[in-house]
């Protein structure tokens, strides 16, 4: 474990430079907004359907947990307020985010590797083309643009669910149940929420795209940089989502 | 001899504690064919990073067509890169992108051209190669020299003053790698610009080279052009020859 | 769309083809004991970390908003007592077992689609060693084991991250925060939650082998395998969190 906090360092360092050189980028050579529009169409579509699924079964889970806590307190009627406010604020950003990163980050990791790899970023180097602007920042743009709808997206599907099971498996009033739940979300919450989605996805552009840029040749190398991407991007979602959440919330 | 198109002085380069190329000088002529010789892992690869700027070396200099390439701001390098065409050693073609695709990726990114000039450019790059009538092919389903064929078609398709070429003979089997060789001696000839070779393959350094320069453990043991090579006494380039050539070796009683 | 909806359905019907092969090699005891331990060392010792980073944040958020919303019932001290049961029942096995599966489930997925494109499990075979029981077996075994401990370990952090938010930041008295911490959970809950973990375990350990075992097509589908893991993985994670939810703690009100 010795030079842990050594390799530490110098990766949040790279991770710095990387980004400031991404941006860098981005004014020098212009943004390829064609590019752009490709890369959000590939992600919206290729999301949607695995989004889908995890947005109604947490909202069917927040419906259930939501009941079984306050129906032990004898609060049943706070179940709709616990799903509007636990699905907005919290659940849905974050469980878009994570969907994301987990298809397309990982994707973008992955693909940067093998280009990595098999010489490709040096030969667009060699052909004075930058590969960050290249590369990275039409899928950092299209992250950015479409994590936000598609975080809004799972709020609604998960509602719906919620009330689905509140009202068919756990019996509860709809009417009261919906009430409770709507009025509970204001303009700020989604707009808090979206805010949330476009700290989220440059957060996980960037890291995905520096564990691929600099990942180690090989099969082993690309593997290893996968690996490392999904966890590095869990944990510094996760981190500024407290940080967030207490800045607009606390 | 005219002004080099290529100078390495006092160049050192290290990746940690192992030193890589070690105050190597060489300056390698205008309008010729230069091959880089070794064994592998002797620097090769590092050569050519450090000519095209994707490494700095720890000292000295490198020129490259009189600019200054270590220390130069990505602006300059840009600048120096788009006289510069590179043969890949697994061609390094983008996956996603049809051949024809490859090959028209620098006339679209650095030229003013239209769609039908570019067409034309990629056909005629790659009748000089020897493939026409493939662009719509995709890179997963070419064979390996075919890939370098598509490759050194990109290479030339702007027109460079310096092509560079990472192991052309790698991974390839002997016919392939003759027809390769006579493919870098043919192009040598219809373009009269610099090109630059490393190789570990002493039959294909012989076949196209005008000036062979030998590096062994990160030092340059042999310069000049095939014959003076030939006529080396430094010990391991009597071996190294002697292996792959069935030469005398001179060191064994 | 078609598709979409047919797909589930075979890569269930594969899953359960390859989890079949895993359970005979593991009856028939085709599978080393010390690599077990070994997996699930390493399993534990790269988990922990990353767990416990996401776990406390994540307690921590509850806590903000646990508190901000409590104040309008001015009902601070039901905090604890809200946490636990959201943590230990729902977040604590999730999480843990998320973060298992983009930790060690990407890395199994990884290590075995590198093991297959380089031959080495044809290697394992042709050597008569069974390759199911060699590489497979005590992976899966491995976080069938370590994730309902991380579980457990998460439950514990969660807890404290809602603690220091709660206590630390918002100044509720630490009496108060204990005193209702097991207000609506048992000793049943912390079982429960460890039989999440348990699940969902197995799940990871056999999906991540799976990909990996099954991956082609060089570095890339080695990419590939990797990234479908931590889909698959998640999504299977969050369909068994609500049948499990159901079926443990759904009737119990």
């Amino acid at each position: 474990m010795t030079g842990l906090p050594e390799v530490f360092l110098r990766r949040v360092g790279g991770y710095g430079i990387f980004f400031a050189a991404c941006v860098r980028s981005t004014f020098q050579h212009g943004v390829r907004w064609d590019r752009v529009l490709e890369e959000s169409q590939k992600l919206g579509v290729r999301a949607f359907p695995v989004l889908a699924t995890m947005a109604v079964f947490v909202g069917t889970n927040l419906a259930i947990q939501g009941h079984a806590a306050f129906s032990a307190l004898g609060a049943e009627s706070l179940v709709g307020m616990f799903v509007a406010l636990g699905g907005v604020r919290e659940v849905c950003p974050l469980l878009a985010a994570t969907m994301v990163a987990a298809k397309a980050g990982t994707e973008m990791t992955a693909q940067l590797a093998v280009m990595r790899t098999k010489e490709q970023i040096d030969a667009l180097e060699v052909m004075a083309v930058d590969p960050r602007a290249e590369l990275v920042t039409p899928s950092l743009l299209a992250i950015m643009l479409v994590l936000p709808a598609l975080t809004i997206i799972s709020i609604a599907l998960a509602l719906v669910a919620a009330t689905g099971v509140a009202v068919f498996q756990l019996g509860l009033q709809r009417g009261d149940f919906v009430d409770y739940m709507m009025s509970n979300i204001t303009v700020f919450d989604l707009a808090a929420a979206t805010l949330k989605s476009v700290f989220f996805g440059a957060i996980i552009a960037t890291v995905s795209g520096y564990f691929g840029f600099y990942s180690e040749r090989g099969p082993r190398g690309v593997g290893q940089a996968t690996n490392q991407a999904v966890v590095v991007m869990c944990i510094v979602c996760i981190s500024v989502n407290f940080a967030l959440t207490s800045i607009l919330y606390g | 001899m005219a002004e080099p198109i290529v100078r390495f002085t006092g160049v050192r380069k290290a990746f940690g504690d192992k030193v890589v190329l070690e105050g190597l000088d060489i300056e390698l002529p205008r309008g010729q064919t230069s091959v880089i010789l070794g064994p592998s892992g002797t620097g090769k690869s590092v050569f050519l990073k450090l000519l095209v700027g994707l490494l700095e070396p720890d000292e000295g200099q490198i020129e490259v067509d009189g600019v200054r390439v270590d220390g130069a701001t990505e602006r300059e390098l840009f600048a120096l890169r788009k006289k510069i065409g590179m043969l890949f050693q697994d061609g390094a073609l983008f996956d996603s992108m049809s051949v024809g695709d490859n090959i028209a990726f620098p006339l679209r990114r650095h030229s003013d051209l239209d769609d039908d000039a570019i067409d034309a450019a990629v056909a005629l790059r790659l009748e000089q190669v020897g493939l026409p009538g493939i662009e719509d092919q995709m890179p997963a389903s070419l064979s390996g020299g075919m890939r370098k064929r598509v490759s050194l078609a990109r290479a030339i398709v702007m027109e460079p003053d310096i092509v560079l070429f990472d192991e052309p003979n790698s991974g390839l089997d002997p016919v392939t790698s003759d027809e390769i060789d006579a493919l870098i001696g043919r192009m040598k000839e219809e373009l009269g610009i610099s090109f630059i070779v490393i190789s570990h393959d002493i039959v294909g350094a012989f076949a196209v080279a005008d000036r062979i320069a030998m590096l062994y453990n990160g030092a340059l043991v042999a310069y000049g052009t095939s014959d003076e090579v030939l006529r080396s006494q430094h010990p391991f380039v009597r071996r190294f020859l002697a292996r792959n050539m069935d030469l005398p070796d001179l060191e064994s009683p | 769309m078609a598709q979409a909806l047919i797909q589930p359905i075979i890569t269930l019907g594969q899953l359960g083809g390859f989890g079949g092969r895993v359970l005979r090699s593991f009856v028939a005891g085709r599978w080393s004991g010390q690599e077990f331990m070994a997996q699930a060392a390493t399993v534990a010792s790269r988990c922990f970390l990353p767990v416990v980073l996401t776990i406390g944040p994540f307690g921590a958020v509850i806590g903000v908003q646990g508190m901000v919303i409590l104040d309008l019932f001015s009902a601070h001290r039901l905090l604890s007592s809200l946490l636990s049961i959201f943590m230990i029942r729902e977040l604590g096995p999730v999480l843990a077992a998320v973060l298992v599966a983009a930790q060690a489930g990407s890395s199994f997925a990884a290590e075995l689609g590198a093991m297959r494109i380089k031959e080495e499990i044809d290697a394992t075979a042709v050597m008569a060693v069974d390759p199911i029981g060699w590489h497979v077996v005590p992976r899966v075994l491995a976080m069938a084991l370590v994730v309902p401990l991380l579980t457990t370990v998460a439950n514990a952090f969660g807890v404290l991250g809602g603690y220091a938010v709660a206590v630390g930041l918002y100044g509720q008295s630490h009496g108060v925060f204990v005193a209702h911490l097991a207000e609506n959970i048992g000793v049943y809950d912390l079982v429960a939650s460890a039989f999440k973990g348990l699940v969902y375990g197995l799940l990871v350990g056999l999906i991540a082998t799976w990909k990996g075992y099954n991956a082609s097509g060089g570095a890339e589908g080695v990419g590939r395998a990797v990234n479908d893991t931590v889909v698959a993985s998640v999504m299977f994670i969050l369909v068994f969190n609500y049948l499990l939810s159901s079926l443990l703690f759904g009737s119990s009100s």
